[in-house]
């Protein structure tokens, strides 16, 4: 028996001696972390067919300012760094027109206009991507953005119709931006 | 030094979330009173025992089948970013998790009755446990966003979580039908002090190019997370009485439940041994202090559409405003009381364990020790050789675990159990549980992962377990 209960220390040396080793971790590491996701959705689409251009007498055929909250919120806007923004007007109608997208901040003051010169149908699609922060535009206009106001010019007649089916000119749009979260 | 959040969540996470649940070192290791809460019917040879309170049964196990601290915070010169995004965006699944569980004893005492094939346990401990998978899709979006994901469908499912605190009051019969068969059941009464858990979630978002406009996105959820006690204790904790409500919560003052444990080990000869165990075959009933969240419906955007002439109808028109209250309306984030019902996770163990060398101390009439045993046992041997097959029900479906164990009985002082366990956390989990047995006095200590110790925070799994009972043999 005593022979046999020389193993209890070894056991016991076995179980605590295992107790060992923790290496050095450095946890200060995580204030390195950088969460900058960048993220994309559709901002507004508008569209006008040709029937609805002929009716207005004038070269105005419209002028709208839409409310568009989603990036001045502070959810948002603290942690925007930068970005782009894609435009794309087709035009199928048969007449020129010009189109203009103004970004207004809180007190309607514009903070950035686009304006897209298309011709008459057939035309190609016209993309136009703009950048805001770092070399772009200033992120404030982002930042700030409140109201976003659409007008169209009819640059050519208003009795004409496009041989295209269903025409209209259409303005799409798109925000990538890229957000700070940690 | 601050913990950072992220590193609290992690591991508070972590430590709620040791989960494995798997006391393979204690099963069937019937030199321990403890040994019957993993197998009522395990063989029992005491005339009675009590834990001593509190100390009787201490244990505490924890898991993480993807990363370990070690991976993400080693001083190894790499740069943070990288690691996030290697060793978790990039090595980790949803099937990952943290988990964990610890368990400790108030009260545990068994006796003989009078009829010597019947054995009654019962006592009261206190058990909490969580599980969270790795919220991949969560994290990606998190990290590194939506943009240039095209058709990407980020999974609401990943989020899988629950954990839990109660007491659990019990009552075990143990019986030996024959020089064969021996079993046993316990009744359990669940006492709930808090209950979380969002499990069932489905769901997707994705980015997809749009019908009208350039981008269109969808949102579709159908997501629930249910909640009872984190009210109470959180009105505790500013009212300063936590402490009151704790006790008052897990001594029926909570949520109850019922479960059940069964048990049997069957001789098949002199020195095969075949057992079985079914634990926590149970629910709680969750009806007080219950609030719950859910999130459902399916929403697709393509952002404000404007569409001439009939959108300029109305001058006044908050096109940002109409979409904003559309989304809402369509996928409202909503709350309510309704009373749930949580399932137990049930464990299953089995093994089968061969016994070999020289028969130890039968029918020796005194009151001398573990090794002996009644008329109605098999004999005790100095070796056993087995395995094991360890199964609980996970929220993403059962878990298991093979082991392979040795167990030495020494004199009736000391016996050793040495495992093998292959599970989802480690390849190389060994094991090692030493039972020591001064007079009365039971002591006994339980460490898994043994290799893991060499560098704990490199370490995915780490488990122990101790205990400190009286004995008493009695005489046959």
């Amino acid at each position: 028996m005593k022979s046999k209960l020389r193993i209890v220390p070894i056991a016991v040396l076995l179980l605590t001696s295992i107790v060992s080793c923790v290496e050095d971790l450095d946890f200060s590491q995580f204030n390195d972390l950088q969460a900058t996701p960048s993220y994309e959705a559709g901002i507004l689409y508008l569209e006008a067919p040709e029937s609805v251009i002929n009716l207005v007498n004038g070269t105005n055929v419209f002028s709208r300012n839409f409310n568009f909250d989603a990036f001045s919120s502070d959810i948002f806007a603290d942690r925007v760094l930068d970005g782009v923004i894609t435009f794309i007007v087709e035009n199928t109608t048969s007449k020129e027109l010009e189109v203009t997208v103004q970004f207004l901040d809180e007190s309607d003051t514009v903070t950035d206009t686009e304006i897209f010169l298309v011709q008459a149908a057939p035309t190609p699609i016209l993309k136009r991507e703009i950048a805001y922060g770092n070399s772009g535009r200033s992120i404030d206009i982002i930042k700030t953005l409140s109201t976003i106001r659409v007008s169209a010019i009819n640059l050519g007649d208003n009795t004409s119709v496009s041989n295209l089916s269903d025409p209209m000119i259409t303005v799409k749009s798109s925000g990538k931006f890229r957000v700070q979260l940690k | 030094m601050r913990f950072p959040p992220f590193f609290l969540i992690f591991f508070c996470w972590g430590a709620l979330s040791i989960y494995s649940q798997n006391k393979q070192l204690l099963y069937d290791f019937n030199e321990i009173p403890q040994a019957l809460l993993i197998n009522p019917g395990v063989q029992t040879d005491f005339k009675w025992y009590a834990g001593i309170p509190a100390l009787s049964g201490i244990s505490i196990q924890a898991g993480s089948s993807g990363v370990s601290a070690y991976d993400l915070f080693a001083d190894d010169g790499v740069d943070f970013n990288s690691k996030v995004r290697n060793r978790l965006l990039g090595a980790m699944t949803s099937r990952d998790e943290l988990s964990g569980t610890y368990q400790f004893e108030l009260i545990n005492v068994g006796f003989r009755s009078q009829d010597p094939s019947v054995f009654y346990s019962f006592g009261i401990y206190n058990e909490g446990d969580a599980i969270g998978y790795w919220f991949q899709d969560y994290a990606l979006l998190a990290i590194e966003g939506n943009a240039d994901r095209l058709n990407r469908r980020f999974q609401l499912g990943d989020l899988k979580t629950r954990g839990e605190i109660m007491n659990v009051f019990h009552f075990g019969v143990n019986k030996v039908l024959n020089g064969k068969l021996t079993v046993g059941a316990r009744a359990k009464i669940y006492s709930s002090i808090f209950d979380f858990n969002s499990t069932r979630n489905k769901g997707f978002f994705v980015t997809r190019p749009g019908e009208n406009n350039i981008l269109s996105s969808r949102f579709n959820a159908d997501m629930k997370w249910r909640t009872s006690g984190i009210n109470a204790l959180k009105t505790a904790a500013s009212d300063d009485t936590l402490g009151n409500t704790i006790i008052k919560r897990g001594f029926f003052g909570g949520n109850l439940g019922l479960g059940i444990d069964l048990g049997v080990t069957y001789n098949l000869n002199k020195q095969t041994v075949l057992t079985a165990s079914l634990l926590d075959l149970g629910f709680i009933y969750h009806s007080n202090d219950v609030e719950n969240y859910i999130l459902k419906g399916d929403v697709t955007t393509e952002g404000v559409e404007v569409i001439l002439p009939g959108a300029l109808a109305n001058p006044d028109r908050d096109f940002w405003q109409d979409l904003v209250d559309n989304i809402e309306e369509i996928i409202p984030f909503e709350n309510n009381f309704n009373s749930y019902i949580a399932f137990r996770p049930t464990k299953l163990h089995a093994s089968l364990r061969h016994n070999w060398g020289e028969p130890v101390l039968r029918n020796i009439d005194c009151d001398c020790g573990p090794n002996n045993v009644g008329a109605n046992r098999a004999p005790k041997y100095v070796n056993g050789v087995g395995a094991q097959l360890y199964m609980i029900n996970r929220p993403r479906g059962p878990q298991t675990a093979l082991t392979a164990f040795y167990m030495r009985r020494i004199g009736n002082v000391l016996a050793l159990k040495t495992t093998y366990t292959v599970d989802k956390f480690s390849l190389t989990n060994i094991g090692l549980g030493i039972n020591l047995q001064a007079g009365p006095i039971n002591f006994y200590a339980m460490a898994d992962n043994l290799l893991g110790y060499q560098n704990i925070a490199n370490s995915r799994y780490a488990s122990f377990q101790l205990g400190l009972n009286i004995i008493s043999w009695g005489k046959n």
